[in-house]
């Protein structure tokens, strides 16, 4: 299953490991023997139509979704039923949502501060620093007082992104991030990835933003029907679909 | 009788407003009692305990199924029994009527606060759970932090409604005779005969508080869908 590509992250390790991943929803198969390595520093797109299992990949890395075979290893850590294994890949691990998921009773700040505080244990005036300082690198360092229902929805994916940041994870996965937004404020979600991107941030994005997959990612990785049908470089990818599900679906989106 | 002389109102004020404040009391202790306890309640069958959330179940559909009158006797009546057994000699120990009231207010109230909680819990969106673990958040940081001060949001109209026919309802106590507000207007109006101005003044008072109650129903409604419209 494995291609090696024309990666040029350093790579002394990967970070994530995930080995012969089987998830059912009852009868349904969603992942039957995925296997996929994320280099540290490495940026990965998944795409795939619909119903192909890229979100459910990513919601079983950090154990939002419970694997049923094969192994996941995140940062050193195998994902077990042990809690202590769940809480300390997830603490590592920031994850952004399709529809954002901000705590709608606190502000914003609040919303980036609460996480570090509680399960990092830094006080309250160090979490707010923290909290403010990410929130001006997402440029709404001004709605840090806000509620979340006040801002524009670009604007509270940018909040979501700012929280996850703030307990300094080594991976962000990111679920369909601009899904959800209006088409006027897609970019400024985009841009505030690719900065992120640029930082080094170890990214695995599912999305369908093919200027962005172009731009970011060192790895295309396509899925469908649960497995993954075919990796590569974003150029080689997009000029030079192999498999026919590949073309397939290229031609859907593009249009 | 053929005029109306509310001078009876004003001499025997002291008396009414000492009923007035018992049976503001009362709420209250029933309202902190119902709402603490109608939260672990609820929490114990959101949480499918097995055994106590069987048992929580059958308590509230008990409780919500009879009368608050024929609960108050049933406390009044059996309580003292049952503390005696537990106390081993068996004799009867008596726990006077306005414990009686306190109590059966805390537990009959924390059933019906512990359904609207329970559908509370239910409604909070799975992207807030979702939210919370992937932050890495405890069950304990998430239900303390995230969802019950939502559910106590998105509930509070009915939570305030439910308390407002829980003032209401303080005026069965007469049966253990005690005096609330209504109690103590209706011994005033056979003592001196001035029936229909206790009652219309007693009336008064029950729809200043209830409709003053009933405009923070309606300011939390409004502040409620102004926080989650987008």
């Amino acid at each position: 299953m494995h291609r090696e590509t024309s990666s040029n992250a350093a790579q002394p390790g990967p970070i994530v490991v995930v080995e012969s991943l089987v998830k059912r929803f009852g009868a349904f198969t969603a992942l039957n023997d995925v296997n996929l390595r994320v280099g540290i520093g490495e940026k990965i797109v998944l795409c795939g139509p619909s119903g192909s299992g890229k979100s459910t990949l990513i919601r079983c890395i950090n154990h939002i979704e419970k694997h049923d075979g094969g192994r996941i290893i995140v940062d050193g850590v195998e994902l077990s039923n042990r809690l202590a294994d769940i809480n300390s890949v997830r603490s590592e691990t920031g994850m952004v949502f399709q529809s954002f998921n901000l705590f709608p009773h606190l502000t914003v700040a609040e919303n980036c501060m609460l996480a570090p505080m509680k399960v990092r244990g830094i006080s309250q005036a160090e979490a707010r620093d923290r909290a403010l300082g990410l929130l001006r690198k997402v440029r709404i360092q001004d709605q840090a007082d806000k509620y979340p229902a006040q801002l524009s929805g670009g604007q509270q994916q940018r909040v979501a992104i700012a929280r996850a940041l703030c307990m300094q994870p080594k991976i962000m996965l990111f679920d369909e991030p601009t899904s959800a937004l209006d088409p006027e404020m897609v970019k400024e979600v985009l841009d505030t990835m690719v900065e992120l991107a640029r930082d080094g941030m170890t990214m695995v994005c599912v999305t369908h933003e093919m200027g962005f997959a172009r731009e970011v990612a060192d790895r295309v990785v396509f899925m469908d029907r649960g497995s993954i049908v075919e990796e590569a470089d974003p150029e080689t990818f997009f000029r030079a679909p192999r498999t026919e599900r590949a073309k397939g679906f290229l031609n859907q989106i593009i249009h | 009788m053929n005029t109306l002389d509310f001078s009876i109102v004003t001499q025997s004020w002291p008396y009414l407003w000492s009923g007035l404040l018992f049976s503001l009391a009362l709420t209250a202790a029933a309202f902190v009692i119902g709402m603490v306890l109608g939260t672990c309640l609820a929490l114990v069958q959101h949480f499918e305990i097995p055994v106590f959330a069987q048992i929580i179940r059958g308590y509230v559909a008990v409780i919500r199924s009879i009368p608050l009158i024929l609960v108050l006797f049933w406390f009044f009546f059996l309580v003292p029994i049952v503390l005696g057994h537990l106390s081993g000699n068996g004799r009867p120990i008596p726990i006077g009527a306005t414990y009686t009231a306190f109590i059966t207010f805390g537990l009959f109230e924390a059933a019906y606060y512990s359904e609207i909680i329970r559908v509370g819990l239910r409604a909070v969106n799975k992207g807030q759970f979702e939210a919370c673990q992937a932050l890495a958040l405890s069950t304990y940081d998430t239900y303390r932090h995230i969802v019950l001060p939502q559910v106590l949001r998105v509930a509070s109209p009915i939570i305030l409604s439910q308390t407002i026919i829980l003032f209401q309802d303080t005026s069965l106590v007469y049966v253990l005779s005690l005096t609330d507000l209504l109690g103590a207007a209706s011994k005033l109006a056979q003592l001196n005969g001035r029936l229909v101005e206790m009652y219309l003044v007693v009336a008064v008072a029950y729809l200043a508080i209830s409709s003053a109650a009933s405009q923070c129903v309606a300011v939390l409604r409004k502040r409620y869908a102004l926080a989650t419209s987008r």
